[in-house]
């Protein structure tokens, strides 16, 4: 169960560091995406898993083997001592190995480990032989407990190796997987919650509306209605992905509450008319943005600014873009930004694993948000739109 | 007796609505409406409100910063802040027994803390401020000028020299006296001041050279003014490195 990541230090108030992308914690963890996902080898409790495994692996292949010049206990004794040095070797190798690999990119790690493991066997293979050739042993165990023919002896263990070995590491890559899958689940979940429309907005909003009920009732019934449809797509947690079209609908209808209190100070601009309309995406992926653009850009100007939203298709990908002035003195991103940005980060990776990206910078007297992800139609209401 | 009041709010909805409901209580006057902070102090001093209804978050100058000007007023309104949702001020409030309205703001609620709005003292003001985390510098400085203030926007200062009781403030539209300790303007502005003398603070963005006059004395050249100030030797060192003087 991961625990809430807490707020990385920078993102105290007064630290005047650009939200970059590529240096945020929880970035780091996100970017540590596909990688091998070994266990510890250098930690008692795994070194107990192997040894576990390699006696039960001696426990399947004497039981298969049947062999009968040697008694099954005997048989068993010299596999799993075989097994045994094989197993505690390949786990001292990957303790070993285990920072270098954790470095390297998928395919390499894999190999790495593999290469690591036969090695270990070649070694263990040969130190059998070598004790076969000796007379340490005497004569008589000479016959019975070690191989024949050495040349298969060590092809085959190999095999054996390579097989196990392979199995082990597809096991460790779904495991790890899968526990990634639900951190960032959970971290979705909980960062959800934590970007809900801010309270501060739905109080000056009511106020908004207080007003509105006698100077204007029509545009106050608006109000309620546009309140209502907006708090319906916050708490509608179950889709997790609609539909462009629906989702910049909210984003307009977060606009239109916010316009009845800016007034003449926020305007918007929207230039997403090349944007494909049916294109799914997250829930709740561009209100946030603007409800941070303009909480954080156009609220603390006396003077109000514009915020840009705009948007292209390139190629299989889209790209979305949202702009707001900063205010005079901002040198600090508020917190609030990054658990909006992180929360979008972690939804969309859910979705589209390893192909978006969430961008966040400061250039000039501007604050740039660019999403990018690829551009999946929506199955079902295809024919609708 | 009527009461006057000064509604200030950066929302037109907002005063809208608080016009109207004080209309229909109809002990009061409503002596003006303003949008802004400075609005808010200019009006303050000109026009002698009872009451000011102070919105809390406002873009430039905001609630806070602006009951502190007006609390150097020679005849100080009573002010009572309005916010739509601020945990900490409202906590902030009830441990400084300062009125608060929450909005919407219910008329009966207006009502009752119109009749016991109180002055609010300069002292109180300042704990409520130090006590913010937000820790916000404020945006302006307050120079008294006979029944009114003086707004002076700390962009435009120049520095601060200390004078006796009073510090002067250097800005680019002359020069005025205000209370503040040097020690309290260093500690508030430390993101944008620095001392270069027991009884001097030069913005950072005024600092133009270090100089040595004839005598050997530091002195340090104001940008885009013909002045000088003495830097003590002990900073003189310490400021050239940070600044590259």
């Amino acid at each position: 169960m991961p625990d809430t990541p807490p707020r990385p230090a920078s993102a105290r108030p007064g630290s005047a560091r650009p939200e970059s992308a590529r240096t945020d914690p929880q970035d780091m963890a996100l970017g540590a995406s596909h990688t091998l996902n070994l266990p510890d080898f250098c930690a008692a409790r795994a070194v107990l898993a192997v040894v576990l495994i390699v006696t039960l692996t001696a426990v399947v292949l004497t039981v298969a083997r049947q062999n009968v010049a040697l008694r099954f206990w005997l048989d068993l004794a010299g596999t799993s001592l075989f097994l045994l040095w094989t197993g505690m070797g390949s786990a001292a190798a990957l303790c070993l190995l285990r920072v270098r690999l954790a470095r390297l990119p998928l395919a390499l790690a894999s190999a790495g480990a593999l290469l690591g493991v036969l090695a270990v066997i070649a070694l263990v293979s040969m130190g059998v032989l070598w004790l076969g050739s000796s007379a340490l042993l005497g004569p008589r165990a000479t016959n019975l407990l070690l191989p024949e023919s050495p040349g298969r002896f060590l092809v085959s263990n190999l095999g054996i190796g390579l097989i196990v070995g392979g199995l082990a590491l597809r096991y460790f890559y779904v495991t790890g997987e899968w526990r990634r899958n639900v951190e960032l689940q959970a971290r979705a979940r909980v960062h959800a919650l934590q970007a809900r429309i801010r309270p501060h907005f739905l109080f000056n909003s009511m106020n908004t509306i207080a007003a509105l009920t006698r100077s204007d009732p029509a545009r106050a019934e608006e109000a309620v209605e546009d309140l209502a449809d907006l708090f319906r797509a916050n708490l509608n947690e179950q889709r997790s992905s609609i539909t462009l079209k629906e989702e910049l609908e909210v984003a307009r209808i977060y606009q239109r509450i916010e316009q009845l209190r800016l007034g003449e100070r926020l305007r918007v601009v929207w230039d997403v008319t090349d944007l494909p309309m049916r294109a799914l995406v997250p829930g709740l992926l561009m209100q946030p943005l603007l409800e941070n653009a303009i909480f954080h850009g156009i609220e603390p100007r006396p003077a109000g600014g514009i915020v840009t939203v705009s948007g292209a298709l390139d190629g299989d990908m889209i790209g979305l873009t949202v702009r707001n002035p900063l205010p005079a003195a901002a040198d600090a991103v508020h917190a609030g930004n990054r658990v909006a940005l992180a929360n979008i980060r972690e939804r969309m990776e859910l979705l589209y694993p390893g192909r978006s990206s969430v961008e966040a910078n400061r250039l000039g007297d501007e604050y740039i948000v660019r999403l990018r992800f690829p551009y999946v139609q929506d199955p079902v209401r295809n024919s609708a739109l | 007796m009527t009461q006057r009041v000064l509604i200030v709010d950066d929302e037109l909805p907002a005063r809208e609505r608080l016009r109207r409901l004080l209309l229909e209580l109809g002990r009061c006057d409503i002596a003006a409406e303003a949008a802004t902070g400075q609005e808010a102090v200019r009006l303050a001093g000109e026009l002698h409100p009872d009451v000011v209804l102070l919105d809390v978050r406002m873009p430039g100058m905001n609630g806070l910063e602006a009951a502190r000007h007006m609390a150097l007023l020679p005849a100080p309104p009573a002010v009572v802040f309005t916010t739509a949702y601020d945990a900490y001020a409202l906590e902030a409030f009830e441990a400084q027994a300062i009125g608060y309205l929450l909005k919407p703001v219910r008329a009966e609620k207006l009502a009752a803390v119109l009749q016991r709005a109180a002055r609010l003292a300069g002292p109180q003001l300042e704990r409520l401020a130090a006590g913010d985390p937000a820790r916000a510098a404020r945006t302006h400085v307050a120079a008294r000028l006979g029944e009114q203030l003086r707004l002076i926007p700390v962009a435009d200062i120049h520095y601060f020299a200390a004078d006796q009781k009073y510090t002067v403030v250097r800005h680019r539209g002359g020069s005025d006296l205000i209370e503040d300790p040097l020690r309290a303007l260093e500690e508030e502005f430390a993101a944008q001041f620095v001392r270069v003398h027991r009884n001097a603070l030069v913005h950072v963005a005024a600092l133009a050279a270090i100089e040595r006059d004839p005598a050997g004395q530091y002195q340090v050249v104001i940008r885009g003014l013909d002045e000088r100030l003495g830097v003590s030797r002990r900073l003189a060192g310490e400021l050239r490195e940070r600044f590259r003087l």
